[in-house]
């Protein structure tokens, strides 16, 4: 594991953000459609954490009880997503989808961890002229003391935050997505970035 | 260069359709209304439908299990996004059912599935199915979450006994070099140590010069011995407060059998540890007690030759005065003072050794040691017409600390004699009875100075409780139930029905 600290420069986190932009604009059409339903998306915030920094910001969210679903992307550019959603969200995004059960429920979390992932990452890949693909998305339903033992997130010194919320307004549905990226596609990103802001000047 | 037999073949083949036709999935090509435009070899083998049965039907109409709604969602969410959308086996089971026969370890009916929605063309809306048998995996999970529960379960029992054991035992576990490694919260509380100080520290620092040797020394001979070692220890808490401890010395090992340090297991026996010091000075004043009451006995035993010697003397004066002085009633007079100061001397002899307390062991006749017991009563059995019978085998033997037993059994008649002179009856008894029974003599000592009531009873054993009016100690019977418990290692008891009251003593023919 890379333990050296990276960082991005100031240019490289606006192209990024600019990046981010553009794929959570397509991102938000392809979720209104899936669900039929008027979604707004917060800009991307792009943060370089260290691993503990990152599950405190996961402890924020310890105030109600949530589903946790992830879904690794590989490709030049890999890592996983992470999707928060509470159980009030949940269980208004299944009365919305006129879900039957407990296990539909799950279904459309990682349905919804599906679109938000493809969708953000997807555009973002091809921004930077690459391509991704994707593994199935799981599902947990465990205690953030139990995120900080979960092998995931040992896995990575360091990651890329890319943190945006989602809210559909009228169905009460609220949720947070953590783009997560491994220390070698951090080295990649920044290339990637710099080769787009050479081509701008 | 001439193509090879092999070369030829893949150049005249479809790879791509024969690997379709042949792959260990099933693969199936819908459009958004789910019409059927392909079903693969391993779809026709698992479900038993040939493709030509299928081909432009609807798959919900043929799989009436599939949810429709949920199907054209994620074929069309699929289809906006340009990337793959998914069953999960460990969530929805399956989309096509498909019956398994598995028999060994098999919790599933039917085939458990992944199933990727992958777009095939956008603007045709159609879109390919992927389908992957997970049912060895979603087996391997289900046993996993099965044992995971139980590994959990496990896992919140120890933690629970180790936080028991931190909160409730006293321990302190110390590696080869005797440096400490843990400390139990009980214990920090007990010696009022924070554990920063502590640990990492030598825990012979904490104990006196000549108790680390000592412990040093024993703890090599524990470890050649494999013995439990135990010890008891004064220490002093950091508020320099004195508590007794006893320990309990286990080696801890390594996974490898290596010998990686020692626990001390460690029980607080201050309280216990006082009690025994109460009880020694309790011993040493009844001790006192018994000796002032044996002087006064003595005294009053001396009354009665003492007024022999002098009657002697004044009928010799008055003799000699009335002038019928003879040689014969000087030799009687004589003979019977000296006599009577041997008697007085016999008593001195007989309790010279009384008062100290046997520091060994002896092997005696029992009938010896209630001689001793009764002699200073006689007289007064005589002289308030108590009748004192002795029932017992006269080579009845013991071995005991002699002065223990003969404080108590005294103790006890002259208990019976002082209740026997408060009341007013015609035939005062006092039976004194020893048998052996076993390995036990049991020595009773039976009065008829009445009942006793059972609160009285309840209470007769502790110390300062005393039923007579005046020169009552209150520590007679607690020093015999002392003594007989825990230096001749017996039991008393204390029984009372009707007008008898009864004493039973039990002790061991030989105390080890």
């Amino acid at each position: 594991m890379n333990q050296e600290t990276i960082t991005l420069t100031e240019d490289e986190k606006d192209v990024l953000q600019e990046l981010m932009n553009i794929a959570y604009g397509s991102a938000t059409t392809v979720i209104a459609e899936m669900l039929d339903a008027f979604a707004s998306l917060s800009i991307p915030k792009i943060e370089i954490l260290k691993t503990t920094s990152l599950l405190a910001k996961f402890d924020d969210l310890k105030s109600t009880s949530y589903f946790f679903s992830t879904q690794a992307f590989m490709g030049e550019f890999s890592g996983e997503s992470v999707f928060f959603i509470n159980k009030v969200s949940a269980n208004n995004l299944a009365q919305h989808l006129e879900l039957e059960n407990n296990e539909d429920i799950h279904d459309a979390i990682l349905e919804l961890t599906n679109v938000l992932t493809s969708s953000l990452t997807t555009r973002l890949a091809q921004e930077m002229k690459t391509e991704i693909t994707y593994s199935s998305p799981n599902i947990s339903e465990i205690s953030l003391e139990q995120i900080a033992d979960t092998q995931t997130f040992k896995n990575y010194s360091q990651v890329i935050v890319i943190y945006i919320q989602i809210n559909f307004k009228d169905q009460k549905i609220n949720g947070e997505i953590f783009i997560l990226t491994k220390d070698g596609s951090i080295q990649w990103l920044k290339q990637r970035l710099n080769s787009i802001l050479a081509a701008l000047i | 260069m001439a193509q090879t037999k092999i070369e030829q073949y893949i150049s005249c083949i479809d790879i791509d359709k024969k690997l379709i036709s042949n792959i260990n999935n099933g693969i199936l090509i819908l459009d958004d209304k789910l019409t059927i435009y392909y079903f693969n070899k391993w779809l026709e083998l698992h479900t038993k439908l040939k493709e030509q049965d299928v081909l432009y039907k609807q798959l919900d109409t043929i799989f009436t299990t599939i949810k429709t709604k949920t199907l054209i969602r994620k074929i069309k969410t699929a289809l906006n996004i340009g990337s793959p959308t998914f069953y999960i086996a460990d969530i929805s089971k399956y989309l096509i059912p498909i019956k398994i026969n598995q028999i060994k370890a098999s919790n599933y009916t039917y085939m458990q599935q992944d199933v990727s929605i992958i777009p095939f063309d956008k603007t045709k809306k159609i879109v390919a199915l992927i389908i992957t048998d997970q049912t060895n995996i979603s087996n391997t999970n289900s046993l996993l979450k099965a044992n995971i529960n139980k590994v959990n379960i496990l896992n919140n029992e120890l933690v629970k006994e180790r936080d028991t054991i931190n909160k409730k035992v006293l321990l302190i576990k110390i590696d080869t070099n005797n440096i400490i490694q843990n400390v139990s919260q009980a214990y920090l509380e007990l010696i009022k140590y924070d554990k920063n100080e502590l640990l990492q520290h030598d825990y012979f620092e904490y104990l006196r010069p000549f108790t680390k040797e000592k412990l040093l020394q024993d703890i090599k001979k524990y470890m050649k011995s494999k013995t439990v070692f135990k010890f008891e220890q004064k220490f002093f808490t950091k508020r320099k407060q004195e508590i007794w401890l006893k320990n309990t010395l286990l080696p801890e090992y390594d996974n490898f059998g290596n010998h990686i340090g020692f626990i001390f297991f460690k029980e607080n026996i201050t309280a216990s540890k006082k009690l025994q010091l109460h009880q020694k000075k309790l011993l040493v004043h009844s001790r006192l007690v018994a000796k002032r009451e044996m002087i006064s006995m003595i005294a009053h035993q001396w009354r009665q030759p003492l007024s022999v010697i002098t009657a002697n003397i004044s009928n010799l004066i008055i003799s000699k005065e009335l002038d019928t002085l003879t040689n014969e009633t000087i030799d009687k007079s004589y003979e019977q003072i000296l006599t009577t100061i041997s008697s007085l001397s016999d008593t001195i002899d007989f309790f010279r050794d009384f008062f100290n307390p046997c520091k060994s062991l002896s092997e005696t006749y029992l009938n010896e040691l209630t001689n001793k017991s009764v002699y200073l009563l006689k007289n007064d059995f005589k002289k308030y017409n108590i009748n004192y019978i002795e029932e017992m085998d006269q080579n009845l033997k013991i071995v005991t600390y002699k002065n223990e037993l003969v404080q108590t059994l005294m103790s006890i008649l002259k208990n019976s004699l002082d209740a026997l002179l408060e009341i007013k009856i015609k035939n005062k008894n006092i039976i004194l009875k020893a048998f052996k029974k076993n390995n036990y003599i049991n020595i009773m000592i039976i009065d008829n100075a009445g009942s006793i009531n059972k609160e009285t009873l309840n209470q007769i054993f502790e110390p300062y409780f005393s039923t007579k009016s005046k020169n009552g100690s209150g520590l007679g019977l607690y020093m015999c139930k002392i003594i007989v418990k825990d230096y001749l290692n017996g039991h008393i008891s204390l029984s009372s029905h009707k007008n008898e009251t009864k004493v039973l003593i039990k002790l061991p023919l030989t105390i080890h």
